[in-house]
């Protein structure tokens, strides 16, 4: 038996096929190398971009008809309505003059400043009762923009959503909100001792079953028990009604605000 | 402050002539009138003059035009039917207490009875003067009747329909007042911020038209009176339940007073634990899960709830002298206003529902059957603030803000007036009165104005309003 056995029967000559592969292999390696270097699109430079092919061209489908967006903010500055309030000419104020320090051994007393109420009374401006007739029209509430008088006190609100002309849409809706907030603000909650306050500001949202929510102040009146009545007001409201069926929107903002007077 | 004053800063306000001096302010005055900001402005009015030259305390009420339906087919039974539509349409919006009717004779002559025929300028103008306009169409066909109906915001013509609908039923005049019911409600719910209207409500009272005290219903404006119990002995203190299956009330039984209960749905008495002793005036929670009651089970009445089953009886006050007539808070279910005559007379006290944090709320006289609104805020009581002898005392309705405990007289016109009971819209009262010279039911709204005489025959009392 021989020593040493044959194990390979066949000895492939394989050192052609190696060096066809390798060459293959380096060819194709080249030829990317080659396609990257010169090859069309340059650098990257349009990467990611849509449009640098046929399969990157997606944007958004604009045929499908999603609901617009239910918040739009109307330019309330300048719009067609002329308004329910009437800009008033400014009243000229005074700056006071500076008093003088008495001197210790001033002979002349400084005069005694008059006080307001002494002075030759001015042209008193005609104050507007806000539930009358809206400056400008005499009919609904036109704008967006309204005002409640409640007991010597003051509010006044604007609605948004519905592309801005949910106040003019639904007038009577805005109507109902205005008096179950009127209705539901207890001027007794706000400190006894405060006549006379800053406005305050307070946003809500009103679901689409007329639920109240989101209720926030946004501008302080500086008396909490004042921010407090006002955001009460609108606790203690557990429904305005279902907005109205034909509004698409989900929701409607609201601005009210509230003017402290006793 | 001066007691008396729901809102300090509405009604304790001088008259002056500052505020004549604005004409604005005195047109706002005029129309100042609003239903719920009644309890907070208007009883100010039925208190004292006044407040008709205040300020503009609110909103004016929105102007309704209703013009008379139209008939739509040329069927005979029209005429019939039309009339007992107008009519309870009518009298369910002018009852709303929310609006204000534009008289009939200031419509043009030509109505419409549909969108097509409206002339907005006709209405939205003096005479008439309308923010809203109600109109439409009925006509028989068959057995059947159609109602067609709008309702126009005619300020805005650019948009003016609020509300359209149309409703088919039975040619029978019963059919169209339940149409007339239906379509005044979907009215007031739309412009009176999403509260129900009442048209569809009933009102449970005690009458004794039958020779003893029973328990009756009727519609909320009195019409279609039937009786409901058949005990043939004394039933009293009807209570409803939140959705309207049940019927709790006291009665004379052979073992003494007892709360017995009715299924509306049934037409019978359900079985219900007698617990001994006097039991009276049964009041239900909000939720309909319980039922608070004054026992004498242990010799002195007390106050106590109960599962609507008639399991878990908890005792929940424990001081000497009665306590009666309970009721819940109808927003939380978590007080309970009740009588109690600890301090010698009866007054009205509340505590949370189980027993704690007593508070007393009326300061002097002779004060019971508390009723509490729906939203939580007011109650409701019969109180003679000047009793004993030589005390000319009255004993009339009053309104007391829960939270302040400040409060305004509701009725004036002498008779007994008591137990008050809130419709559900929390804007108008049901009470018990004899000022017509016998025990009557009258109704009224939470401000005290638009009284109305709804039974007249027999003594009928112990009113309460269904809770839808």
């Amino acid at each position: 038996m021989a020593a040493n056995a044959e194990i390979f029967f066949e000895h492939d000559r394989w050192g052609r096929n190696l060096a066809w592969s390798a060459a293959l292999h380096i060819a194709i390696a080249g030829s990317i190398i080659l396609y990257a270097v010169f090859g069309p699109g340059g650098h990257g430079g349009t990467w990611g971009a849509g449009g640098g092919g046929d399969a990157m061209g997606v944007t958004l489908v604009s045929s499908v008809p999603l609901p617009a967006r239910s918040v739009q903010t109307q330019n309330v500055l300048a719009n067609e309505s002329k308004g329910l309030t009437q800009s008033l000419p400014k009243t000229e104020e005074k700056e006071p003059e500076a008093i003088p320090i008495p001197d210790k051994n001033a002979k002349t007393k400084p005069k005694p400043r008059i006080s307001e109420s002494h002075q030759k009374a001015q042209p008193q401006p005609e104050e507007e009762a806000s539930n009358v007739v809206p400056f400008g029209e005499g009919g609904p509430v036109s704008g967006p923009y309204g005002t409640f008088n409640a007991g010597g006190a003051k509010g006044g609100f604007g609605f948004t959503g519905g592309g801005g002309d949910f106040g003019s849409r639904y007038a009577w809706y805005v109507r109902v909100v205005q008096q179950k907030v009127s209705e539901n603000w207890l001027k007794y909650e706000v400190d006894s001792r405060i006549t006379e306050a800053q406005r305050v500001y307070v946003t809500f949202d009103i679901t689409r079953d007329g639920h109240p929510s989101n209720v926030q102040v946004e501008q302080s009146s500086g008396v909490p028990s004042l921010d407090q009545s006002a955001v009460r007001a609108l606790q203690r409201i557990d429904t305005f009604g279902p907005l109205p069926p034909d509004y698409s929107g989900n929701r409607v903002s609201v601005e009210f605000w509230f003017d402290y007077k006793r | 402050m001066r007691k008396g004053n729901l809102n300090s800063n509405v009604c304790n306000r001088t008259t002056g002539t500052h505020y004549f001096k604005n004409k604005f302010r005195v047109i706002a005055a005029v129309f100042f009138l609003l239903v719920t900001a009644v309890v907070t402005a208007a009883p100010c009015l039925a208190q004292q003059d006044w407040i008709k030259t205040g300020t503009g305390l609110g909103m004016e009420k929105v102007r309704l035009a209703v013009p008379d339906f139209k008939p739509s087919t040329s069927d005979a039974k029209n005429a019939e039917l039309l009339k007992v539509f107008n009519d309870t349409l009518w009298n369910d919006l002018d009852n709303a207490g929310i609006f204000e009717m534009a008289s009939k004779s200031f419509y043009p002559l030509a109505v419409p009875g549909n969108p097509a025929e409206v002339k907005f300028e006709a209405w939205n103008s003096p005479p008439p003067n309308a923010a809203m306009l109600a109109f439409g169409n009925l006509g028989v066909t068959g057995s059947n009747v159609t109602m067609q109906g709008w309702l126009y915001d005619v300020k805005n013509i650019t948009s003016p329909q609020v509300l359209g609908k149309q409703y088919q039923d039975a040619a029978t005049s019963d059919a169209a007042r339940v149409i007339a019911h239906k379509f005044a409600d979907e009215i007031i719910f739309r412009l009176g911020g999403g509260i129900p209207g009442i048209a569809e409500s009933q009102i449970y009272f005690v009458s004794s038209r039958s020779g003893h005290k029973e328990i009756w219903v009727m519609d909320y404006d009195g019409a279609n009176q039937h009786q409901v119990t058949h005990q043939g002995s004394i039933s009293l203190s009807p209570r409803i339940s939140p959705d309207g299956s049940r019927l709790a009330f006291s009665s004379m039984t052979k073992s003494g007073w007892e709360i017995l209960m009715y299924s509306m749905d049934l037409n019978r008495l359900l079985s219900f634990p007698k617990f001994g002793g006097t039991n009276l005036s049964p009041a239900w929670s909000a939720d309909g899960t319980k039922l608070a009651f004054s026992s004498s089970r242990s010799g002195d009445p007390e106050i106590y709830t109960v599962d609507q089953s008639g399991a878990n009886l908890k005792r929940i006050t424990s001081s000497k002298g009665p306590d009666v007539s309970p009721v819940w808070n109808r927003k939380t279910g978590a007080q309970i206003a009740w009588v109690s005559g600890r301090t010698g007379l009866p007054q009205i006290y509340a505590m949370e529902a189980d027993g704690t944090n007593v508070q007393r709320l009326t300061d002097q006289g002779y004060a019971v059957s508390p009723a509490w609104s729906p939203n939580g805020q007011f109650l409701m009581l019969a109180w003679t603030r000047h009793y004993g002898p030589g005390a000319p005392g009255a004993e009339d309705l009053y309104i007391m803000d829960a939270a302040s405990k400040q409060w305004v007289q509701l009725t004036h016109d002498g008779g007994r007036n008591d137990f008050p009971s809130w419709s559900p819209d929390g804007r108008h009262i049901v009470f018990q009165s004899s000022r017509s010279g016998s025990e009557q039911i009258w109704s009224m709204l939470a401000d005290g104005s638009n009284q109305k005489q709804l039974t007249v025959t027999g003594s009928n009392t112990q009113p309460n309003w269904s809770w839808k």
